[in-house]
């Protein structure tokens, strides 16, 4: 009994030390901006006048903000789109990498390699590739005779186009996913195909299941991710044409560093800082409905 | 709106010491060698003082000076573009070089400019910035396609009718319908280029007094000329839609192809357009309407009112955007100074010299009138512009007006 609280202990500290670069880094330099930023939020400032309080008058505002409600409509519907896709392509990508294939190592590099290219450089290529009249893809549509849709230029078809070239990037959570399917001991799948279990079932029955928490960690940070998506819209559109891709993060932007109202940037950072954290919780509390850790058993 | 935050207190620089200046430019790459050239022959000239120049990539620039501000240390001597000097000046982060320029020491004659350069630098009366380098609008055509259509080239003070013919001339369908050459390449929904077509047709955006647009906007000058706008692309068909509507320009790259006969732009491209192979160039003016039109768009520097030194930062200025100046930039821009625009050559070029003439037509900006442009009327605009390029059948009247009324409502509702 002794022997285990000390080793708790221990365990304790060595977590407390290892995570302390990140506490300090918290405390010195995310800490106080995000307080000050709190009190900006009820103020009017434009950063070269002194601020001026106006209490919630830039939360009441939003109320009657077309473009607060557009923003927000915009960044929900990519969410509910891209974090679905972002799951079951993520995972049929690591289903792939988990082959047992001569070759594999170059095709897993493969998978990841669109992930290690950085963001800008990235949404340039896919503008390139979605150009409407010369680019890649409307000019091989064209060979077959079909007129493709104008794509970044047309309201109706700009928020898919950037969906479409987000999904380069699905190699990022095939990798976590790749981990935890490694993780799943072999006998499971052994005992499974003992017991009459096909391909599918051994899946369905096995893998899933062991593979929830996993689903569940990537499902959080990709929930959390999305809601602040900005570069590719800042790049590629800068929110138009007419708002259809002005997402929450890229209008926040726009108040603060091209309007400079920073008093009301600060309060859309606030409620999209609950708006987040309420979803989080939310994601969080339906985990004992549906994740199964494997530890919990055991004790 | 009031002071600054913070006020700087004047240190009085010893005798022999030498003065550090630092200059805030949003230019980069090719674009500083002139700012390091002019540099290098003031210190030499006045070796008391030493200038630090600190550029900044263009996206960020304007962030980048309000934290350097906030933060009560940006560079002495800023420069900004026309369209946000009202904002600027107007909360005070410049200061007026009245004083200097007339009197001092070193005083500045400032009737060596060019017409129209030192409008986009003053607000309320007084002369805040010194104009670095400047655009209007022009006409360019390819000669070339001109010459197969046996179209005559466009001639300066030619009418809104005449452009819009010379365009359908010039555009050529194949057997299927499918254009293989257009008219005139636009620049998009490009709302501070639009400010021409809204002044060609006699029109205004903003009351003088900056406080209405409604009857402004929405008058029917303003509705004829977008409607004009929106007819080259999707009723005569001359035009090409833009490729990129958030790119500079419409993104569009015909004219670079040698598809598209003319295309409406700033100075910009020409040194790039000069060089392509597909291309004869020539360089006309804007097309009159009601009137002759044109707008500015300006670079400029101004001294800082956390400035430590403003008379070392006004002496450097002075020679910066002056004749000494001017001489460098005519190199990389058109030359603010006339003298240097006339001895080197450029105001009789027949390329070079249409540039300078449309500065004798500039109309004034909306957005002098309003330090608030950017977050009323802009975003208003730009939203009718993209909405009659995209959609052929949208009412230019009722847009005009819910315009006029959302930029409206945008600025009674500010502070």
């Amino acid at each position: 009994m002794f022997l285990k609280s000390r080793a708790a202990r221990r365990e304790t500290l060595t977590f407390y030390l290892l995570i302390s670069p990140w506490i300090v880094g918290f405390l010195f330099f995310t800490l106080g901006p995000v307080l000050v930023s709190l009190g900006i939020s009820f103020t009017r400032w434009n950063l070269l006048t002194p601020p001026v309080p106006i209490g919630l008058r830039n939360y009441t505002r939003m109320l009657d903000d077309r473009l607060f409600w557009q923003s927000l409509s915009v960044t929900f519907r990519y969410t509910l789109l891209y974090v679905p896709s972002e799951l079951v392509g993520g995972l049929l990508l690591a289903l792939l990498m988990n082959r047992n294939i001569k070759g594999i190592r170059a095709d897993r590099t493969s998978y990841y390699l669109p992930t290690v290219i950085s963001g800008v450089a990235f949404v340039v290529v896919w503008m390139w590739l979605f150009q409407p009249e010369v680019g890649l893809i409307n000019a091989t549509l064209s060979r077959f005779g079909i007129q493709g849709p104008r794509w970044l230029a047309d309201p109706r078809t700009a928020l898919f186009a950037l969906w479409m070239m987000s999904l380069w990037g699905l190699g990022r959570n095939a990798i976590i996913f790749l981990a935890g399917l490694k993780g799943i001991p072999k006998e499971l799948y052994e005992a499974a195909a003992m017991d009459g279990a096909g391909m599918w079932q051994g899946f369905r029955h096995v893998t899933l299941p062991m593979l929830t928490p996993t689903i569940f960690f990537v499902l959080v940070l990709s929930l959390i991710a999305t809601l602040q998506t900005f570069t590719s819209a800042f790049v590629a559109t800068n929110g138009g044409p007419l708002d259809s891709t002005l997402f929450y993060v890229l209008y926040l932007y726009r108040k603060a560093f091209q309007e400079f109202q920073m008093g009301y940037a600060a309060a859309l950072a606030w409620v999209l800082f609950i708006v987040i954290l309420l979803l989080t919780i939310l994601v969080v509390r339906s985990g004992q409905w549906w994740v199964y850790y494997e530890g919990e058993r055991e004790s | 709106m009031p002071s600054i935050v913070v006020t700087a207190t004047p240190t009085v620089r010893p005798e022999g010491a030498i003065a550090v200046l630092r200059a805030g430019t949003g230019d980069s790459g090719e674009g500083l060698t002139p700012h390091f050239k002019i540099i290098e022959q003031f210190e030499a000239a006045n070796p008391d003082i030493q200038v630090q120049l600190e550029p900044v990539g263009s996206g960020d620039y304007y962030a980048r000076i309000l934290t350097q501000i906030a933060a009560g240390d940006p560079p002495d001597l800023l420069q900004i573009g026309d369209d946000a000097v009202p904002r600027f000046v107007d909360a005070g982060a410049f200061i007026a070089l009245d004083d200097y320029i007339t009197g001092g020491e070193h005083p500045l004659d400032t009737s060596i400019y060019l017409p129209g350069v030192l409008e986009p630098g003053r607000w309320n009366g007084k002369q805040y910035l010194l104009p670095k380098d400047f655009s209007p609008l022009a006409v360019y055509y390819n000669k070339k396609l001109f010459d197969e259509a046996g179209v005559p080239y466009p001639q300066d003070g030619w009418t809104w009718q005449e452009f819009l013919d010379t365009a359908k001339q010039l555009t050529k369908t194949d057997a299927a319908g499918k254009v293989t050459q257009w008219g005139v390449q636009l620049p998009g929904p490009w709302t501070t280029g639009f400010e021409y077509w809204v002044s060609a047709a006699g029109g205004k955006l903003i009351s003088e007094d900056g406080s209405t647009f409604t009857g402004y906007m929405d008058s029917p000058e303003v509705q004829e000329a977008v409607q004009f706008y929106a007819d080259l692309y999707n009723k005569e068909k001359v035009a090409p839609l833009p490729a990129d509507m958030n790119s500079f320009g419409g993104g569009n790259t015909e004219f670079e192809n040698g598809t598209a006969a003319m295309r409406i732009f700033g100075r910009w491209p020409q040194a790039g357009l000069r060089q392509n192979p597909n291309i004869d160039l020539g360089v006309v003016g804007m097309p009159v309407g009601k009137q002759r039109a044109n707008v500015l768009f300006w670079g400029g520097f101004g001294i800082s009112a956390l400035s430590q030194d403003k008379e070392a930062t006004w002496r450097f200025l002075r020679d910066y955007t002056g004749i000494e100046g001017a001489e460098t930039w005519k190199d990389w821009a058109l030359p603010t100074v006339k003298e240097v625009a006339d001895s080197s050559g450029l105001s009789t070029d027949p390329i070079e010299g249409v540039w300078l003439n449309e500065l004798n037509y500039l109309a004034p900006r909306a957005y002098v009138s309003t330090p608030y442009w950017g977050e009323t009327a802009d975003p208003a605009l730009r939203r009718v512009l993209e909405t009659v390029i995209l959609d052929p059948q949208a009412n230019v009247a009722e847009l005009l007006k819910t315009a006029a009324q959302d930029a409206q409502s945008a600025l009674e509702e500010l502070p």
